[in-house]
C-alpha cells in the first residue's frame, strides 16, 4: 500500500510541475493587455514566426490550433465549445458555412490592408462582395509529370492525359470534381455545368482514359510522385510543389482549356468571442511584408498584390503557379451546385470509377 | 525453461526486426540535412534544435504526458475501487451485467466515445480543452483498469479476508492490508495500459480537444497534410529514447530493490 501511495505521490508531483512549466512557457510567449483571440488553421499553414509578431505588435495574444479537413472544422465550429474567433476554410466550406448561418460578416472599415488584395481575386460567387471571407491562400489543379520517366514528353492540354503512350501512368485525385471538372475541361464545357449532356459526355469521355490510369487515390499521390513510382498526376498547386520541391525533375502545368481556381479564406465565425482582435489578425495578415514572408514560408500562391513585389521574382514569375493573366481568364471557382446536383457529379464518378474496374 | 531451438530463435530475431525497423527508420532520417525522407543527404542535429524552439510543440508534448500521468492515476483509483465492488457484488446476475457493461465499453469505437463526449461536452456547457480531455480520458481508461484487475481479485482466496476478520481487521484493514497488496500487480499493469492507451488516443481526443489545448497524436495528424516535417522524427525519436530509458532505469531498480516476486510490477 505505501508503494502504491508513493508512486501516486510521485505522479502528482510529476504533473504538478510540467503544468507549471506549461503555464510559464505559455505566459513567456503571450503577451498580456490586448486579449486573446483563438485561430484556427490547416497544420503547417502560417510561418509561427508571424504569430510571434502579431502578438508583439498588437498586445493580443494567439491561442493557435490547427486541422485537417474543412469537414472537421466545420464540426467543431458548428458544436461550439470552443471559440474560434479566425479560421481559414476552402471556398466551397465558406458556402455551406454561410447556409448554415456560422459566419460572421467582416467590417471592411477594420481591414484596411484589403486594398492589397489583387482585385481578380476578390468579389468571387462563393462569396460576393468579401462580406463574408478574405483571401489566404490561392492555386490551381493541374498536371504534374515527371519528364525523365516519360522521355521527355510535356503537357500543354487535358487531352494529353489521353496519350496512349501514357498506359497504366496517370494517377487521379480521388475527388468528384476535380475529375469529372477535367472531363468537361477537355471538351471546352464549364467546370459548373449542370447540363446533363455535357456531363454525360464528360463521363464518357473520362471512362476512354481508363486503360491510363493506374490510380485513383488521395494525399499519398505527393509521396508517389517524389519517389518516382507515378509519372503523371492530376493534382493541387499547393501539392504539386510539394513534390517539386523534393523532385526537381517533376514540372506542373496548367492545362490551356482552364482549371479550377481554389482558395483558402479567412472567416470569423458566428461564435467568435473577440470579433475586434480577429479582425485585426486578418489586417495583419494582408500586410505586404507579412504577406510575402507567409508565402514563403507556406509556398503556396498569395493573392497580394503588394506582397509579390516584395518576393523573390524567381517565385512570382513563376507561370506555374502564378499564371498569367490570359490563363487566369480561363480559371474557374467552383460554384455551389446545390446538393442535388452535387449528387450527380458524385454518381457519374463512381460510374467512372466502376467502368475503370472492368 | 527449455532452450529455443535455433528456427525460433531466427523467427524472433525477424519478428522483433520488423516491429522495430519503422522506428529505427524514423530515427536514422531525422538526423538528414536533406529535409525529407526520401534520400539521406547528411548528418545534422538541425531538427532536434528545432524541437526545443518550437514552444508550442514542447508544450503539446507535456500537455500529453500530463493527460497520460492524471488521468491514468485517476482512473486506476476508481478503476480498482469499481473492480472490488463487481467482484464483491453478492448477486451472480447483476455481476454479470455489469462487467458486459464494462465490457462494452472497451469494445465500442473511440470515435462513438468521443462524438458522445463531444455532445455531451457541448450539452452541458462544459469548455472543450484541459479539463474536456482529462475527463474524457478518465473515462475511456477506467473500463481497462478494471478489466486489468479483476483477475488478480478472482485469484484472490476468499479465506485471505476470512482469516483477516478471525483475526480482528476492520473493513479498513482489509482493504489496505490484504486485499489492495495482493492485487498490487494488475493496479500496476491497469495504470500502464491506461497510460499507454491516453498517450495513443486519437480518435476520442479529436472530438474534445479546443481553446488551444492539443495533444501530440491530433498535432502530428493535422500537420500530415503539408507533409510531416522531420521535427516530428526527432521529437518520436526522443521520446523513444526516453522511454527505453525509463524502461532500462525500471528493471536497475527492480533488481537492486530484490527479486521479490509477486510485489511490485515484477510481473510487468
Amino acid at each position: 500500500m505505501k508503494e502504491l501511495v508513493r508512486v501516486a505521490i510521485a505522479i502528482v508531483v510529476i504533473s504538478t510541475i510540467l503544468l507549471y512549466t506549461v503555464n510559464v512557457l505559455e505566459k513567456s510567449s503571450a503577451t498580456s493587455g490586448g486579449g486573446t483571440i483563438s485561430v484556427y488553421n490547416w497544420g503547417e499553414y502560417i510561418d509561427p514566426e508571424l504569430i510571434r509578431q502579431f502578438e508583439e505588435e498588437t498586445n493580443i495574444s494567439v491561442v493557435y490550433e490547427t486541422f485537417d479537413s474543412n469537414e472537421s472544422m466545420m464540426t467543431k465550429i458548428e458544436q461550439g465549445g470552443t471559440t474560434y474567433d479566425v479560421a481559414m476554410p476552402s471556398e466551397y466550406a465558406i458556402e455551406k458555412m454561410k447556409e448554415n448561418k456560422l459566419l460572421q460578416p467582416i467590417d471592411h472599415a477594420l481591414i484596411p490592408n484589403l486594398k492589397n488584395i489583387d482585385p481578380y481575386f476578390l468579389d468571387l460567387p462563393f462569396d460576393p462582395g468579401n462580406e463574408y471571407s478574405i483571401p489566404y491562400f490561392w492555386g490551381t489543379v493541374g498536371i504534374a509529370f515527371n519528364p525523365t520517366l516519360l522521355d521527355g514528353q510535356t503537357f500543354e492540354s487535358w487531352n494529353d492525359l489521353w496519350d496512349p503512350s501514357l498506359e497504366q501512368e496517370v494517377i487521379l485525385v480521388d475527388s468528384a470534381r476535380e475529375v469529372i471538372g477535367l472531363g468537361l475541361n477537355s471538351l471546352g464545357y464549364s467546370l459548373n455545368s449542370t447540363d446533363m449532356d455535357e456531363l454525360r459526355a464528360a463521363t464518357d469521355k473520362l471512362k476512354t482514359m481508363g486503360p491510363n490510369v493506374k490510380a485513383i487515390i488521395g494525399d499519398e499521390i505527393v509521396e508517389m510522385m517524389r519517389r518516382e513510382e507515378a509519372a503523371v498526376a492530376v493534382i493541387w498547386s499547393g501539392q504539386a510543389a510539394d513534390v517539386m520541391w523534393v523532385n526537381e525533375d517533376i514540372d506542373y502545368v496548367v492545362p490551356e482549356e482552364g482549371s479550377n481556381l481554389w482558395f483558402d479564406n479567412m472567416i470569423i465565425p458566428k461564435t467568435a468571442d473577440n470579433v475586434e482582435g480577429a479582425h485585426a489578425f486578418i489586417n495583419f495578415m494582408l500586410d505586404p511584408e507579412v504577406a510575402a514572408q507567409n508565402a514563403d514560408y507556406v509556398g503556396y500562391s498569395t493573392p497580394n498584390e503588394q506582397a509579390i513585389a516584395l518576393m523573390d521574382p524567381e517565385v512570382t514569375e513563376d507561370k506555374r503557379f502564378y499564371p498569367p493573366e490570359e490563363l487566369r481568364e480561363r480559371l474557374e471557382v467552383y460554384e455551389n451546385l446545390g446538393l442535388e446536383m452535387l449528387g450527380t457529379y458524385n454518381e457519374l464518378f463512381l460510374e467512372f470509377k466502376m467502368d475503370m474496374e472492368n | 525453461m527449455a532452450k529455443l531451438s535455433k528456427t525460433a530463435k531466427v523467427y524472433l530475431v525477424l519478428v522483433f526486426a520488423i516491429l522495430y525497423a519503422p522506428i529505427f527508420y524514423l530515427i536514422f532520417y531525422s538526423f538528414n540535412s536533406g529535409g525529407t525522407m526520401s534520400s539521406f543527404e547528411g548528418f545534422t542535429w538541425e531538427h532536434y534544435g528545432a524541437v526545443f524552439n518550437d514552444t508550442r510543440l514542447l508544450i503539446i508534448l507535456m500537455n500529453t504526458v500530463i493527460i497520460a500521468l492524471l488521468s491514468s492515476l485517476i482512473s486506476t483509483a476508481i478503476g480498482v475501487l469499481g473492480a472490488i465492488g463487481i467482484v464483491f457484488l453478492r448477486n451472480r446476475k447483476t455481476r454479470k451485467a455489469v462487467l458486459s457493461l464494462n465490457t462494452i465499453l472497451i469494445v465500442s469505437p473511440d470515435v462513438i466515445i468521443g462524438a458522445s463526449f463531444l455532445i455531451l461536452f457541448t450539452l452541458v456547457g462544459v469548455k472543450l480543452g484541459f479539463a474536456s480531455v482529462l475527463i474524457s480520458h478518465i473515462a475511456f481508461s477506467i473500463p481497462i483498469v478494471v478489466i486489468m484487475v479483476l483477475p488478480k481479485l478472482q485469484e484472490m482466496s476468499r479465506s485471505l479476508i476470512d482469516a483477516a476478520t478471525d483475526l480482528g481487521a476492520s473493513k479498513r484493514d482489509i482493504l489496505t492490508r490484504v486485499i489492495i497488496p495482493y492485487i498490487k500487480p494488475g493496479i500496476f499493469a491497469g495504470f500502464f495500459l491506461a497510460l499507454t492507451y491516453s498517450l495513443d488516443d486519437f480518435a476520442v481526443t479529436f472530438f474534445v480537444t479546443g481553446n488551444g489545448f492539443s495533444t501530440l497524436s491530433i498535432e502530428i495528424y493535422s500537420m500530415a497534410r503539408a507533409g510531416i516535417t522531420l521535427t516530428i522524427n526527432a521529437l518520436s525519436a526522443l521520446i523513444f529514447v526516453v522511454t527505453l530509458g525509463l524502461v532500462l532505469g525500471y528493471y536497475f531498480f527492480n533488481q537492486r530493490a530484490g527479486q521479490s516476486p509477486g510485489t511490485g510490477g515484477a510481473k510487468l
